[in-house]
Order: structure tokens, then C-alpha cells, then sequence
């Protein structure tokens, strides 16, 4: 037998005590992925946005317009490709008082070719061009309210007041990670009509794709410096930073997430730590008798960092086995359904589960240290006579 | 009975197991506390704002004071509903105020974060007597000055005593005092006159609320009856309880689900912990249970001991954890609150509730992760263990 096979039969001898210890292993490795997969989705909506896209609102505040001549602007600059618009309305169904989703008002000719990710078929797209009260909505979304193609409904705002009416003309499915399946989108001209003259012609947000995304961040400059003078000054940025600084705001629930998973990997130290350290105390007398025997101080480590590291992948594969479908069959669709604006894509990335595992392996390696160490450094006559 | 002392020193003597043991069941507890107090702080936070005798006026159909507007040509008709209460020269008691958010640029953390900018008018502290000057002294009315909440003090670019901010391009405002206001979310406030922020974002003739103190809590009925009858105004009463708890929902609920979540699988790894810690202790001391059975301790004298023993160790633990997270009181929790869209700063709340909580969780560990093993204990055969 081998000596690392003996480490590995080590193991059997008390089952339950494995069965117990890997559990615990698991259950940590299941809390670790949980939390890494909420904080890497949580980035997940930056990581994926286009590069290209740099989006200009107010400077001050995302809250107040600008107004809609800035279009022709940004779309006569250099470097612009093409350009569209979008106003927050902020809509709720009446009869789902309590389901929060994103309703925008877009420009209808130019949106979907600059979120081509947002993919409308192409009778649904021409229906929805020549509806004035026409609205294009994600395919979670229309599932959860039980809207179909064609139907009529009714949506009020917080900020526009009175019942706004819109027949369903088509629903978009995500062709990208990044995003929202649960977004309501209507058309622009709806809106600004029905509004009272002096709240009219206003853009909540411009978004252009450029020819150079590598320099979007350039041309974003560009673009403030034309409104820099003007009566309403505006903040370009591309889109993935404009994610980022949007994540910035939540950086604390992200660092406060970050260490609890790192509090979890202690705990799963101690458990892991403590086992090995009870095993090696009641086998003091075996590891006696192989010293004895002729066996090094070495060899003794080496069993004992060996079951422990045994033990530690052992577990860490039982969590990353019952991780993966929990997460991405049952959580995962839960979660993209109720809170698709947050988590566009909830879903355990295999880069993940490989880190968890050899994380795992790397504890209880190392949770074996000081119980390995004192089991090496035990005289073989105290040893051999000490009692468990 | 056998005597507490027993278990007590049998825990002396395997310090290390006793440590890591107690350690895990430590962290759970710091970090199941440390969310419950976080949860607690928000509550207290966007709770302690409100009165139970005064009301909030807002457009239909909004939330928040963000989305909210109503001309000002509505003001007079809000204040002569019924139940509003005048002070001795008759003047209604209350305030109009426009809310809107500014991006501001953080302080030892990178990127901009939203903070609220309230535009009040001159008599604002009769309305809010909990709100006091605690360094500075209050803007003159009319002016370029600003006060800002003593929670968001230093955090951001320019908010601090004698400093200046940009409210609109070209357009400082310097900060003249900083204010209290019983640790409620004005505390992460910036105020400003009600005139220049209106100018500065375009809001003439318009607020966002307005908020009246009533003769007393019952006559809301009466108040609300009368803002709302009057279709014109298009306007909604809420009693700022009401509209406070609306707010702090969502943050609190978020922590909240999250806190528990977490702690359910670490409580779950500790418990294992305890138990693979107990029937170990209980298989070592085979011999020692035997010869207390041998001696006439009955079956349920050994039982409790066992689990006496576990609850020990576990509250040893328990009681680590709590001490540590009240060092946690230390701590700001800056988050932004989903409600108003601005960043606000909450404190971790040691209430006696979460300490309670968290030790009645510890002994609950104790319990269950020491039942098994103690249950073992108990059914030891006094002949058999005597002779190994």
C-alpha cells in the first residue's frame, strides 16, 4: 500500500465522522458559491455591456431631462454611429400593484438597432413601428403578468399621471448576459403628445453606439464638450462604466458580502481543523508504532495533510454537485424572473465551482497544519505510550 | 446531577477542540448579529423620520418625493384642509420642500454616488424642532448656503464645514453648519434654500411634497378626506409613518433576506461542527461514561450532561460572537436606499432584540448539534464501556 493510500484509508475508519465533516464542507461550499455567484452577477450587467455604447445624460442628475434637440447634436458628432433616446416612465400594472419593472420611452425607429442584443422578430418589429400605442416587452416579464402578443393593457406612473393605454406588439428575448428580460418599451412620441406643452420635447438619456469603442471613453468627452456651454450640461460615459460607477453605489453590500464569504472558508477551517486534529489524537499511539517502525516525521505529516486534504475536496466536490443545480436550475430562474433588473443573469459560472473545489483542497491543507505539525513532533516513546 | 464542574473541566482539557468549536459557532453568531443590527439601523434610520401626527402630501400614484410634483399653486389649498394645525399667529404648521439627487464625487472610495438635496424654506425648524445645528450655524435665508447631515459630513467632495460644492455649473454653495437630527435619514441630507434649488434645477413653481403637522394623529383621516376629494389637485396624504416604513422596506428586507440566508447555512455548518466536537468527546470518554452509569447516574443524567456540556461551548461561543459585533457599532454602512435613489448612511443598531436573538440562536445550536451525540451518551452500556 501506498503511503498516500493510507492517508486516503485513514478515512474510513470513522465514517460517520467523514460523513459529518464533509457535510460541513459542503454546506460551507454551497454558502461560498451563493454568495460569489449574487456578487458576480451583480457585475455580471457590466462586465457583459457593449463597449461601444456610450450613453449622455444631465450632469448633475439622473433625474432631470435634457432637451430633445441634443439628439442632432450627438448624432451629427464625430465618431457616432448612430444614436437613440429613452425617458423613464416608471410604469406599474394597476392589477399587479406590487410588480416593479422597468417601463422606458424610446425613440420606436432607432432603439433596437442599438441594443441589437434586445432581439424583437421582425413582423413583431413592423407591427410595433406603425402603432403609435404600440409596446415591445421581455419575455419574463410578459410571462409573469400573463401578457400575450396583441393584448390591450393599462399602465399608470408615478410621474406622468393617468391611465396610459398599450396594446402588446411584440416580445424580445436576450441574445446577451447583460440584459433585463422584464423591461416595458414604448414608443417616445406616445408620451411627449400626450403631455402638456411645456413639459414637452425632453430625453431622459441619449445612447450612441461609436465606430471606436476602444476610444469611447474619448469620444464621451467630446460629446460634453459640445453641451459644456449650453443651458443644460451633460456626462457621457461608455456603458460599461457607467455600470461600474452605477455598482460603485453598492460597493459596501459588496465588500460586506466579500467578507462573510471569507468568514465562511474560516469556519469551514475550523470544522475541517478540528476533525483532523481528533483523529490524529486518538491514533497518537498508531503514528508511535510506525515512527517506531522506522517511518520518517515526514511520513506522518504527509498522512495526515493528506486525509485532510482528502477530506476538504471530498466536501468541496458534494457542495459544487449540489450548488451547480440549485443554483442554476431553481435559484437562478426564481431570481432573473423576480429581480431581473438587479441580476439579469443569475448563474453559476464553472470558473466559480473550479475555485470553490481547489479552495477547499488549499484549507484543508492547510487546516491540517498545526495538527500534522504536533503529530510529527511527538516523541516515539510518549507516543507509543500515551493513551487516547 | 452530575455536577456542571465536570463538563466544564472536560472542556478545559481539549482546549484546541473547545476553541475551534466555540470559534465557528462565534462567527456565525457575529455574523447572523451583525446583519440583525444592520437591519435594525436602517429601520431606525428611515423609521425615526417620520411622525405619527404629521402627514405627507404627494402627487398620486408616487412613492417617493423623488418622482413626486405638485405646483405650487396647490400649496394653500393643502394647508386650509381640515385638521391642519396653526401656530399662534395662525400660520399653518408646515413645509413645502423640493427633494431631487445630485451626483457627488465620494471621498477615499472611487466613482460618484447620488445624495439628496433638499430645498427648504426658511422656517423649516419649526416644522422639524428634532433637527439642530451642531456645528456652523444655520444658512441666512435667501442665501448661497448650505447645511449639511452630519452623517454624510466628510464622506463626500465638499460637504464639510466651510467647504463649497457645485449645485449647478457655476453655481457654489458653501456649507455653513452641519446638523442632527436624531440619526434619522435627513442626517444624510444636504439642505438648501427652497428658492435656489429650484433655479439651480429648474423647478420653479413646482415641490416635491409638501408635509403639515396635525392637530393630532387621529385627524389624518379628516386631512387626507380633504386633500384627496379635490380632484383637481390630483394629490395624495400619507402619514409620514406610513410613507417611512414604505421606504425603508425594501433596503431593510433586502438585508434582512440576505442576513438570514447566510446565517441559515452557517448556523448548518456550525451545528456540524458542534456535533462531530460532542461525539467525539462522547467516544473518548467511553470509560468515563460507563463508570458514572456504573456509579448510578441514570440514563437522563447523562443525557443532560452531555447536552449541557454542548449548550456551554456553544453559548462560550455564542457569547464571543456578540461581544464582537458590537464592535460593529463602530461602523457606517453607507448603502443606497432603493427607495430615494440617493446614498444614505445607516449604523449597526445593537438593540437588546438581536442580542437576545443571537445567543437564543447560539443555544440553539448547542442543542441540537449536542442531541445526537448526548442521546449516545446516554445509551452507553455501563459493563461494555468499562471494559473498552
Amino acid at each position: 500500500m501506498t503511503l498516500t493510500g493510507l492517508a486516503i484509508r485513514n478515512l474510513a475508519r470513522n465514517r460517520f465522522r467523514v460523513i459529518l465533516t464533509t457535510a460541513g464542507v459542503a454546506i460551507a461550499i454551497i454558502a461560498f458559491l451563493l454568495l460569489r455567484t449574487v456578487s458576480w452577477s451583480w457585475g455580471a450587467a457590466g462586465e457583459y455591456s457593449a463597449k461601444d455604447r456610450v450613453v449622455t445624460r444631465h450632469k448633475v442628475t439622473f433625474v432631470m431631462s435634457m432637451p430633445k434637440r441634443y439628439v442632432a447634436d450627438v448624432r451629427g458628432a464625430p465618431h457616432v454611429k448612430l444614436a437613440t433616446w429613452a425617458n423613464w416612465f416608471g410604469g406599474k400594472d394597476p392589477k399587479h400593484d406590487h410588480e416593479f419593472f422597468g417601463a422606458l420611452a424610446v425613440d420606436a425607429d432607432t432603439y433596437f438597432d442599438v441594443y441589437t442584443e434586445m432581439s424583437v422578430p421582425r413582423e413583431q418589429l413592423d407591427t410595433f413601428h406603425h402603432d403609435k400605442q404600440g409596446a415591445i416587452v421581455g419575455d419574463v416579464l410578459a410571462k409573469k403578468l400573463g401578457w400575450k402578443v396583441g393584448d390591450r393593457i393599462i399602465l399608470q406612473s408615478g410621474i406622468y399621471p393617468g391611465d396610459w393605454q398599450f396594446n402588446v406588439d411584440g416580445i424580445y428575448v436576450a441574445t446577451a448576459k447583460s440584459v433585463d428580460r422584464s423591461t416595458f418599451v414604448f414608443h417616445w412620441d406616445y408620451l411627449n403628445d400626450s403631455l402638456p406643452p411645456d413639459r414637452r420635447d425632453q430625453v431622459g438619456w441619449i445612447v450612441s453606439r461609436v465606430d471606436e469603442p476602444a476610444r469611447s471613453a474619448e469620444i464621451g468627452l467630446g460629446l460634453d464638450a459640445l453641451f459644456d456651454s449650453r443651458e443644460t450640461p451633460t456626462l457621457s460615459q461608455d456603458e460599461h462604466s457607467f455600470q461600474t460607477s452605477f455598482l460603485a453605489m453598492f460597493s459596501s453590500v459588496l465588500k460586506a458580502m466579500d467578507i462573510v464569504s471569507a468568514v465562511i472558508l474560516v469556519i469551514m477551517m475550523l470544522i475541517l481543523g478540528n476533525t483532523i486534529a481528533m483523529g490524529t489524537r486518538e491514533r497518537t499511539g498508531e503514528y508511535g508504532v510506525l515512527r517506531a517502525i522506522g517511518f520518517l516525521p515526514g511520513h506522518v505529516v504527509l498522512w495526515v495533510v493528506g486525509e485532510s486534504l482528502a477530506t476538504g475536496i471530498l466536501g468541496g466536490l458534494v457542495g459544487a454537485a449540489i450548488a451547480w443545480p440549485l443554483i442554476n436550475l431553481l435559484l437562478g430562474r426564481v431570481i432573473e424572473e423576480n429581480m431581473g433588473n438587479v441580476f439579469p443573469y443569475f448563474h453559476l459560472e464553472p470558473v466559480v465551482v473550479a475555485l470553490a473545489v481547489g479552495l477547499s483542497a488549499l484549507l484543508g491543507g492547510a487546516a491540517a497544519g498545526i495538527p500534522a505539525w504536533n503529530a510529527s513532533r511527538m516523541h516515539v516513546v510518549d507516543a507509543v505510550r500515551r493513551i487516547a | 446531577m452530575i455536577p456542571l464542574r465536570y463538563n466544564v473541566r472536560s472542556l478545559a482539557v481539549r482546549k484546541a477542540t473547545t476553541i475551534a468549536t466555540a470559534g465557528g459557532v462565534g462567527l456565525v453568531v457575529f455574523v447572523l448579529a451583525s446583519s440583525l443590527m444592520l437591519s435594525a439601523g436602517i429601520r431606525k434610520t428611515l423609521g425615526t423620520a417620520g411622525r405619527p401626527e404629521n402627514a405627507i402630501v404627494l402627487r398620486m400614484g408616487s412613492d417617493a418625493e423623488l418622482g413626486s410634483v405638485v405646483e405650487d399653486s396647490s400649496v394653500p389649498l393643502v394647508l386650509a384642509a381640515p385638521g391642519v394645525r396653526v401656530d399662534e399667529k395662525g400660520h399653518p404648521i408646515a413645509s413645502a420642500e423640493i427633494v431631487v439627487v445630485g451626483a457627488m464625487e465620494k471621498l477615499g472610495a472611487k466613482g460618484v454616488t447620488n445624495v439628496s438635496i433638499r430645498g427648504v424654506p426658511d422656517n423649516v425648524m419649526a416644522f422639524r424642532p428634532e433637527v439642530h445645528i451642531v456645528t456652523g450655524r444655520p444658512p441666512r435665508p435667501g442665501s448661497d448656503e448650505a447645511i449639511v447631515g452630519a452623517r454624510i459630513r466628510g464622506r463626500i467632495r465638499g460637504l464639510d464645514l466651510g467647504q463649497s460644492f457645485d449645485l449647478k455649473k457655476n453655481r457654489p454653495v458653501t456649507v455653513v453648519g452641519i446638523f442632527e437630527a436624531e440619526g434619522s435619514s435627513y442626517e444624510s441630507e444636504v439642505w438648501v434654500d427652497r428658492e435656489l434649488l429650484g433655479q439651480a434645477y429648474n423647478r420653479m413653481g413646482i415641490v416635491s411634497s409638501v408635509r403639515v403637522r396635525l392637530d393630532s394623529p387621529s385627524k389624518f383621516d379628516a386631512f387626507r378626506a380633504g386633500v384627496e376629494n379635490d380632484k383637481r389637485l390630483g394629490l395624495q396624504a400619507v402619514r409620514e409613518t406610513t410613507f417611512y416604513e414604505k421606504q425603508s422596506e425594501g433596503a431593510a428586507k433586502f438585508i434582512g433576506i440576505l442576513g438570514t440566508i447566510v446565517s441559515i447555512f452557517f448556523a448548518a455548518g456550525a451545528m456540524i461542527g458542534a456535533m462531530i466536537t460532542m461525539y467525539a468527546a462522547v467516544a473518548n470518554r467511553q470509560r468515563e461514561i460507563g463508570t458514572l452509569r456504573a456509579l448510578g447516574f441514570s440514563r437522563s443524567s447523562v443525557l443532560t450532561s452531555f447536552l449541557l456540556e454542548a449548550v456551554i461551548l456553544s453559548v462560550i461561543g455564542g457569547g464571543l460572537g456578540a461581544a464582537l459585533s458590537m464592535a460593529m457599532g463602530l461602523v457606517h454602512f453607507s448603502m443606497i436606499n432603493f427607495a430615494s435613489w440617493s446614498e444614505i448612511v445607516f449604523s449597526f443598531d445593537p438593540t437588546p432584540y438581536v442580542i437576545a436573538m443571537a445567543l437564543s440562536f447560539a443555544l440553539g445550536m448547542g442543542l441540537i448539534g449536542g442531541l445526537l451525540p448526548a442521546i449516545r451518551a446516554a445509551r452507553t452500556s455501563p459493563l461494555k464501556a468499562i471494559r473498552g
